[in-house]
């Protein structure tokens, strides 16, 4: 009995790393490969481990087979968080097809610190300005609609300086950019006018 | 089947095509994140067969064997990510 149970456990076990060897050649970046394969070895070694706890069923020999699984349990997250937080500040790329980078523009390169202002030192230099990041809602009428047709320049004097859009920025966007649900605006402008602008943003122009 | 023929005949050969697939990565990079994360990978896959082989031959000494290598392979795979990010660049 104790056989059959261990003896599913490895079968177990040796499939989920097989798997982690595939996806590891398979994902297409970083971060897909590391999410998957984290996964995949913590659930396949300690299903292993598990069944040498359950195999030799002995009480110090259960103990470290145990032991070794709450170890794993405990660093393959913080390894997998250390090397994908490592790879993001150094700029290894996202695949091409990713749909949205919500830590873009949140992060300050330099110190390594998550900020949800853009640039806190050119609103220094500009007093009486106001930069801003405002992201498009999914339900809204302004979604579809060009920056032209907005006309936030003439009713806030708010100007858009960049439309961020998924991996990409589109920087000093025309004013035939139409805006798509998801997008980021980033503005300058009054602070009083731009809360006025983000309203009648998120309202529908 | 045996328990033992099961674990020499199909565990170990599949975890050892694990290792190749996750060495091919290894190889080819491209950038020195997806090489650290291969080698942390392959640090785990060799604790999996080390315990799977104590079963095979009914050793379970090796379980520490497989503990030092979790151990040493998480050790380096901190030291590598510190490494990445006072260096910078991918």
């Amino acid at each position: 009995m104790r056989e059959i149970i261990s003896g599913i456990l490895v079968l177990t076990g040796a499939l989920f790393s097989l798997m982690a060897g595939v996806v590891i050649l398979r994902m297409p970046d970083l971060y897909t490969r590391m999410s998957a394969t984290t996964k995949a070895t913590t659930l396949g070694v300690g299903s292993i481990l598990l069944a040498v706890a359950i195999y030799f069923g002995e009480l110090g020999i259960a103990a470290r087979a145990l032991a070794a699984v709450a170890f794993v349990l405990l660093t393959a997250p913080v390894a997998a968080h250390m090397i994908g937080r490592a790879a993001y500040f150094v700029g290894v790329p996202l695949w091409e097809e990713t749909v949205v980078d919500e830590l873009r523009g949140h992060y300050d390169l330099q110190t390594h610190e998550l900020e949800s202002v853009c640039f806190p030192e050119l609103e220094l230099q500009l007093p009486g300005l106001q930069v801003g990041r405002l992201r498009i809602p999914d339900r809204t009428p302004v979604a579809g609609k060009t920056l032209a047709e907005i006309e936030l320049r003439q009713r806030y004097d708010v100007t858009v300086l960049a439309v961020c859009r998924g991996t990409y920025t589109i920087p000093n966007p025309d004013g035939d950019v139409r805006l798509l649900p998801g997008d980021e605006l980033i503005l300058i402008g009054p602070p009083e006018r731009m809360d006025d602008a983000a309203e009648a943003l998120k309202a529908g122009g | 089947m045996r328990l033992e023929d099961l674990i020499l005949f199909v565990v170990l050969p599949a975890m050892a095509l694990a290792m190749v697939l996750t060495f091919v990565r290894l190889v080819r990079g491209p950038s020195l994140p997806d090489r650290v994360i291969a080698l942390d990978l392959m640090g785990t896959l060799g604790m999996g067969m080390i315990a799977a082989y104590a079963i095979a031959h009914n050793l379970p000494v090796l379980l520490d064997v497989a503990i030092v290598l979790a151990l040493l392979s998480f050790l380096g795979t901190i030291a590598f990510a510190r490494y990445l990010e006072q260096r910078g660049g991918p």
